[in-house]
């Protein structure tokens, strides 16, 4: 069995002596895209950060594409694109240049070239040469999108990619993920809180309650498992409250 | 270098081109630059003018008249206003421009965006590191370029060979001297994670060194600046004798005191002494570097203080 895109075994992290992820098992197959759900300091975006090798976790551990992201960051880094939930940039840099500086840091032979080609793929070439400081969240979003993947990841971590996004923007978003991984088969981690997106794009759904993974399962399992719910949002609030009554 | 070194580096001096960052810095270098040149060309003109007129007066007198006084001076005597200015301006400049190296990767969130690529964190120090370099080099290229017009124009004449080395050497000095202030802004920013924290705490540091640690080395004895013998009273006392031992850690006093020595306002001393001085702010700056980039491999670049 080959490693998968994701690992976790018994990952922890703990700020001080505050314990944010109380020993986290879990497994995500290539080509997946992973709705990772929880609410507000649960700890996913700590999650992120060790898996983007941001952080060293206290215990446990976490690999990416079978390396380890303690000891093997240089080869996790180069399987991984990553977009936080608020993208900030050089603001008096345009995004072109950004972007050739990103590309340049993942060991890109022509970033100036790839960085052209992934603002068109995004369909966002009228961009490239405007300074990121006069973007929109929105526009901004996109530069993000296009540092996220223009050395071509094979998982890509997506933290409230959502946050700050109009309507339209959050649909742009949606069928860019959706495009990523059926075209390029990326894998993709995504946290947030919009379940109707997440009802939308994600084929594995995870739920992390005060450090803890409560639920992992399709989308189809999860619906299957819970016919009396109405909406994904209805299964998660479900969820939450079984936990919380169970405390 | 390392061609990653080299993109954090090149990155970065684009980055502080388009945020005119560099521009202020060099352009307030070569001020004071420009300052000291003016400040030395009205003195050169006051004594020119007082020497002509006592020439006038004592060959009216038939007597003999005493040689022009710059004959006696030497040439970069007329820029001995840039060894203070270096020292106050330049290094207040220097660390607030190191702070801005490091601030906007930290405090905006660009450092997330940054680890997560395939750097080390030492790549990114490093290229941090050659960035203020590069930038205070070149400053310190166009102030010697300054310097050397201002040579130009008051004396009529090129400098010789001698003096432009010396020139040469006391910029390259200046450059080291900086440097340390552009990694005391880097070094204080990323222990305390803070922006304004950072900075008042780098401006803490400008003024001890700058201002109270010559005040406990020198400053308590003002005497002996004027008159170089050893005071035998006060250097029985204790309180003295611990001042005199912490003298060699006072940089800007070594500074001073070597930069005096390049420009030839002061006595010379033995190249020894002068050598100790300079390797004592060598020794400064790569302490600092270490521990700059120590700080960089520990610091949390996860956590932004954007709304700070």
């Amino acid at each position: 069995m080959g490693s998968p895109a994701i690992e976790l075994k018994g990952l922890q992290h703990c700020y001080d002596t505050d314990l944010v992820l109380q020993g986290i098992d879990l497994r995500i197959e290539h080509g997946e895209v992973f709705g990772f759900l929880g609410h507000n300091g649960a700890g996913k975006t700590t999650a992120v950060n060790i898996l983007t090798t941001l952080i060293t976790p206290t215990g446990g551990e976490a690999s990416v594409c079978g390396f380890d992201v303690v000891r093997q960051r240089g080869e996790v880094t180069e399987c991984i694109g990553y977009l936080p939930s608020e993208v900030r940039m050089y603001g008096h840099l345009t995004a072109l240049e950004n972007l050739e500086f990103f590309g340049r840091l993942s060991g890109l032979t022509k970033p100036k070239q790839s960085a052209k080609d992934t603002l068109k793929f995004l369909d966002a070439s009228d961009l490239s040469d405007r300074r990121v400081g006069t973007f929109s969240s929105g526009m901004r979003q996109r530069v993000g999108i296009a540092q996220a993947i223009m050395h071509s990841p094979r998982v890509l971590f997506l933290d409230e990619p959502t946050t700050g996004l109009d309507p339209l923007g959050v649909r742009q978003l949606r069928e860019t993920i959706v495009a990523l991984n059926r075209e390029r088969g990326m894998t993709v981690f995504m946290n947030t809180h919009l379940l109707g997106e997440v009802a939308k794009v994600c084929t594995t759904i995870g739920v992390l309650n005060r450090g803890e993974l409560i639920y992992k399962d399709s989308i189809e399992a999860t619906t299957a498992r819970f016919p009396d719910e109405g909406s994904l949002e209805d299964i998660y609030v479900r969820m939450e409250s079984v936990k919380g009554t169970q405390r | 270098m390392n061609a990653i070194v080299t993109t954090v580096a090149s990155h970065q001096i684009l980055a502080l081109r388009r945020r005119r960052v560099l521009g202020v810095l060099v352009g307030s270098l070569v001020g004071v630059t420009v300052l000291a040149g003016v400040l030395g060309w009205a003195s050169h003109q006051t004594i020119i003018g007082v020497y002509d007129e006592s020439v006038k007066l004592l060959t009216s007198r038939s007597l003999a008249a005493p040689p022009n006084p710059f004959l006696l001076k030497p040439v970069l005597s007329m820029l001995s206003n840039m060894v203070i200015y270096v020292t106050m301006i330049g290094a207040l400049v220097a660390l607030v421009f190191g702070h801005v190296i490091v601030a906007e990767d930290d405090t905006t969130g660009i450092g997330r965006l940054v680890f997560s690529r395939r750097l080390s964190r030492t790549q990114y120090a490093l290229g941090k590191i050659a960035a203020a370099g590069l930038t205070l080099g070149f400053s310190m290229l166009m102030c010697a370029l300054v310097s050397i017009a201002a040579l130009i124009l008051v004396n009529r004449t090129l400098p010789s060979g001698g003096d432009i080395g010396r020139l040469g050497l006391f910029f390259g000095f200046s450059w080291l001297y900086l440097m340390v202030f552009a990694l005391v802004g880097m070094v204080t920013l990323l222990k305390s994670g803070r922006r304004s924290l950072g900075l008042l705490s780098a401006m803490g540091v400008w003024l001890v060194v700058t201002f109270a640690v010559p005040q406990f080395t020198s400053g308590l004895r003002p005497s002996q600046s004027l008159n170089p013998i050893v005071d035998p009273i006060s250097t029985s006392q204790a309180f003295f004798k611990i001042t005199r031992r912490a003298r060699p850690f006072s940089i800007a006093e070594q500074f001073k005191e070597a930069s005096a020595r390049m420009l030839q306002t002061a006595p010379s001393e033995p190249i020894s002494t002068t050598l100790v001085r300079v390797l004592t702010i060598a020794a400064a700056l790569t302490l600092l570097c270490a521990i700059a980039i120590r700080l960089v491999q520990c610091h949390d670049f996860s956590r932004s203080n954007s709304g700070e």
